[in-house]
């Protein structure tokens, strides 16, 4: 298994200013979607009146998930926006009222860890708790099983993003907070802050308060990408290697953001309903990390802030710039998994031949061999034995390739071809 | 505001396949540079060679360059019809490359056309008839060099094959690995290493050798660079070089030859320029590093078979020609070997045990044939008188051959009588009494100092009384 590498972090772009919030949005768009669901039920309809916090929605397949409004007010209407996959998917429209006025959950407690697991799962799962990340996977799953060991990534890999450090500087008093009460409700005996070893800042956020919680400790993680993946980052801090699920080793990973939305559900009994998110990038006018209302569109942010610079042609990328989508527009929708929107310059790079150097197979985290992939794109028999399937889409193939061969490509149509199979 | 789309990722890496391609390149260069010194402005400075002749290894190179950049233009252009950004798909095409190689791995004395006809085979079949770069099976400039030496190498042979204009004049017959088959395989020294001078010699490059592959020094040094900058497979020359390290040791020791056996096999012909620059060719290596692992075992077992048991003493080339048509089951075991550790397992269990196999397989039959004297040597009679045993022989010297009856009483030589000799330092050797010290000190000869002046006169005379002595010992 290849351990990632050092790739440029370009994160002090966004790093020099204070979080800042951007204005209430008139209208806020929630997309009736949840990690690979992309057509969840909606249960309102044009002209319901809804609260901050009303179950608008609901993924109800083999994951049962609320989908929550992030405003007070009105439904104007099912739209189609752009999901941060590249996507355009339903959204509920709901016209802002902007008086706040949200769902009223008893029954939070003052002491947060004195809840029980049963209890802590129907919270996150009513709270809808999902991978901030990026993944949007369902938080509530991974503590199902029996678990000995949680791990708070706060490594953020991707170069350009700096939303969970911002999180940190904010929130570490309550992140920690939070784990603490996970760990107890769980059962769990051992807490690891994940950090890598060039964010010493973020180190001093957290010692600030650690002293409070001895059962948590700190680990520095090697500075390479994608070393935020769970797999690696569980190699790495405890050398153990799973094959499904860390949750067959006990082990459970979290983003801190993910922590702090944990903490807020704990706390409140209430839904996040706006979210960190590094807007940078070299094409914008003011690169900072911006507090956003859930649902808010990407293009009144970036107006409110500065808009662009520059004439040229411009890349716009929901995500980091390793794994994130790029769009053709700018009208993105902001969910819970959007941590990061770059604009840069629109380079256009010719690919050259391959020059089967093997650089992509050295380099690829899930020890697969992008470029013989490429070879059998189409010959399902070959793709058996190459598993392009374990590819996570990291992108380090094609950050490699001297020949600027886009090839993770070539990769996501061989998983495609598997699974048409 | 316009948006441009790309699939990303956004960032990449700084490295550029024309970035390895120009260390490439830088790293041939010293080498270039060490060629034409040493076949055309050495032999020129010594006198032994006109204009022509210092001027002849850069013609050669620059020829081989030429012709491969000319052959991918007027393809580019007229087979494949590609009239705008001509130059930069040739470019593109690095194919400069295939061409250089070819003048890299010929020997100094291949006539021009034959230079033009090599690369010109090299670019066209070795590479643009695959499909261009990236498609190729074989590596290129081998499939020219292959074509050359087994069409026309007869021809450059009778040219004088690898010996530079100097050579000629100062080394009797032959590269070191031909006189190695020449003495079958088993010698010592004296008639290994010694005719070429020492493993220094071998390593600063002054032997002879084709235009590339002499100075080993200089190849190793490009190896380095070549492996810290990520330009090659350094996996492959590592496992080729140490599979003919442990495989000519296994068999050098059960011949009772010292350890500097597998030094001159690795340091001898183009084994170290064939696995530092022809087998990590990226196209036509494999690309998993398992495979890569898989490939140098594979490329060393299969030089050394092809040293002792082919009647091409060089056997780099062909090995490698033979394992770039192996490389996409290579690879595919590769592959697989990342999800099941069986298929490596397997896969370096039967190499070692072909590498084992064969190590003892050759060991042992050259044992058998131990009594075979170098071809320079030549017994015309003998004779018993009294007691005594009376060779009547010639061994071939610096001018010439030389004559003498070595007679032998008791097992060892009691007399060398020299006939006649035509060698010019003659003098040389009779005023330090080389003879009698030969005599003296006949069972520890490697010990007996050289004549300076005379090192060809007196390494034959040395030969002569160890062929004697050899040979005296099997009739017994
Ligand atoms: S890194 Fe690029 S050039 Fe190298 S083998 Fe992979 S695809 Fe080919
Ligand atoms: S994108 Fe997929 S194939 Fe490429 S390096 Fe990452 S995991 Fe491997």
């Amino acid at each position: 298994m290849a351990k990632g590498i050092k790739v440029l972090s370009n994160k002090s772009m966004s790093l020099n200013d204070q979080l800042v919030e951007c204005k209430r949005p008139e209208i806020v768009y929630i997309p009736l979607v949840n990690h690979s669901k992309m057509d969840c039920e909606c249960l309102v309809k044009v002209g319901d009146k809804v609260l901050k916090g009303t179950v608008i929605g609901r993924r109800n397949d083999n994951i049962d998930l609320p989908i929550h409004a992030s405003v007070s007010g009105k439904v104007i209407g099912i739209e189609e926006k752009l999901y941060c996959n590249g996507e355009g998917v339903k959204c509920v429209a709901i016209e802002n009222d902007f008086r706040e006025k949200s769902v009223d959950l008893r029954g939070a407690k003052k002491n947060i860890a004195s809840y029980s697991k049963d209890d802590f799962i129907t919270i996150l799962k009513e709270c809808a708790v999902t991978g901030m990340g990026g993944g949007d996977f369902p938080t509530y799953i991974k503590y199902k099983s029996e678990l000995n060991t949680i791990i708070v990534n706060a490594a953020e890999c991707e170069p350009y993003i700096t939303a969970d450090y911002m999180m940190v500087k904010l929130h570490a008093d309550e992140i920690l907070e939070a784990v603490d009460a996970i760990m107890e409700i769980n059962g769990i005996d051992k807490g690891i802050i994940a950090i890598k070893e060039s964010n010493i800042e973020m180190r001093d956020e957290f010692i600030h308060y650690l002293g409070t919680y001895p059962k948590i400790t700190i680990t520095m993680v090697r500075n390479v990408y994608p070393i935020g993946w769970e797999k690696l980052l569980i190699k790495e801090i405890l050398g153990i290697e799973y094959e499904k699920l860390p949750s067959d080793k006990g082990i459970v990973v979290n983003n801190v953001s993910t922590i702090y939305a944990i903490y807020k559900a704990l706390k409140y009994r209430r839904p996040i309903s706006k979210r960190i998110v590094t807007v940078t990038g070299e094409r914008l006018q003011e690169p900072k990390n911006i507090l956003i209302r859930l649902g808010t569109s990407m293009k009144n942010v970036i107006e409110e802030f500065g808009g662009y610079i520059g004439s040229s042609k411009i890349r716009f990328i929901a995500g980091g710039p390793m794994m994130g989508t790029c769009l053709d527009t700018d009208d993105l929708v902001v969910t819970k998994n959007l941590n990061c929107v770059l604009v840069i310059d629109d380079k256009d790079e010719a690919d050259l031949p391959c020059i089967r150097c093997g650089r992509c197979i050295a380099v690829c985290p899930a020890n697969i061999c992008p470029v013989l992939i490429k070879d059998k794109v189409n010959d399902f028999e070959s793709l058996k034995y190459l598993h392009p399937e374990k590819c996570i889409e990291c992108g380090l193939c094609s950050y490699i390739c001297p020949s600027k061969i886009r090839i993770r490509e070539s990769v996501r149509e061989a998983k495609k071809e598997i699974r048409r199979h | 505001m316009e948006f441009g789309f790309d699939n990303g990722p956004h960032l990449k890496d700084k490295d550029h396949t024309s970035k390895i391609m120009s260390r490439l390149l830088m790293a041939l260069t010293p080498i270039i540079i060490f060629a034409v010194y040493k076949n055309g402005l050495l032999p020129y400075l010594e006198g032994y060679t006109n204009l022509y002749g210092m001027l002849k290894p850069l013609i050669i190179i620059l020829l081989g360059v030429l012709t491969s950049i000319t052959v991918e233009i007027i393809y580019f252009r007229f087979i494949l019809n590609k009239k705008d950004n001509l130059i930069e798909e040739v470019k593109r095409s690095y194919a400069l490359f295939p061409g250089l190689f070819v003048a890299l791995t010929l020997p100094i004395n291949t006539p021009l056309w034959l230079v033009v006809l090599g690369s010109l085979i090299a670019t066209l079949i070795g590479k643009l008839l695959f499909g261009g770069l990236g498609h190729n099976i074989f590596n290129p400039a081998l499939v020219g060099c292959l074509f050359v030496i087994a069409s026309y190498g007869a021809l450059i042979g009778a040219r004088g094959g690898y010996l530079n204009p100097m050579e000629i004049d100062t080394i009797a017959g032959v590269t070191p690995l031909t006189n190695l088959s020449n003495i079958n395989y088993v010698g010592t020294w004296s008639n290994i290493v010694k005719p070429f001078g020492s493993l220094r010699d071998f390593l600063l490059g002054f032997i002879p050798g084709s235009l590339g592959e002499t100075s080993k020094i200089l190849i190793l040094l490009s190896f380095i660079y070549l492996a810290v900058t990520k330009v090659i497979k350094w996996v492959v020359p590592v496992c080729y070089v140490s599979v003919v390290f442990v495989m000519t040791f296994i068999i050098g020791t059960m011949n009772n030859i010292d350890i500097f056996y597998p030094l001159f096999h690795i340091l001898s012909g183009g084994l170290l320029f064939g696995a530092v620059f022809m087998a990590t060719d990226p196209i036509t290596s494999p690309t998993t590093r398992i495979g890569q692992i898989i490939f140098g075992l594979g490329l060393g077992l299969l030089t050394v078979i092809f040293r002792f048991l082919s009647p091409y003493p060089e056997g780099v080339l062909t090995s490698i020609l033979t394992m770039n048509m192996l490389v996409v089951i290579i690879d595919k075991i590769g592959a697989k070997a990342k999800f099941k550790k069986g298929y490596l397992n397997i896969s370096l269990i039967v190499l070692l045990i072909c590498i084992i196999t064969f190590s003892i397989y050759i060991g042992y039959n050259l044992k058998s044939n131990t009594n075979k004297v170098d071809d320079r040597f030549n017994i015309i009679e003998i004779r018993e008188e009294n007691n005594k045993v009376i060779y009547e022989v010639t061994q071939k010297g610096f001018k010439g051959l030389i004559k003498a009856n070595i007679t032998i009483a008791n097992d060892k030589i009691i007399d060398v009588d020299i006939t006649s000799q035509s060698e010019t330092y003659w003098m040389e050797m009779e005023n330090q009494n080389y003879i009698n010290r030969l005599i003296n000190k006949q069972d520890d000869l490697e010990n007996v100092d050289v004549v300076s002046g005379a090192t060809i006169s007196s390494n034959a005379l040395k030969a002569m009384v160890e062929n004697v002595l050899a040979d005296y010992e099997v009739r017994k």
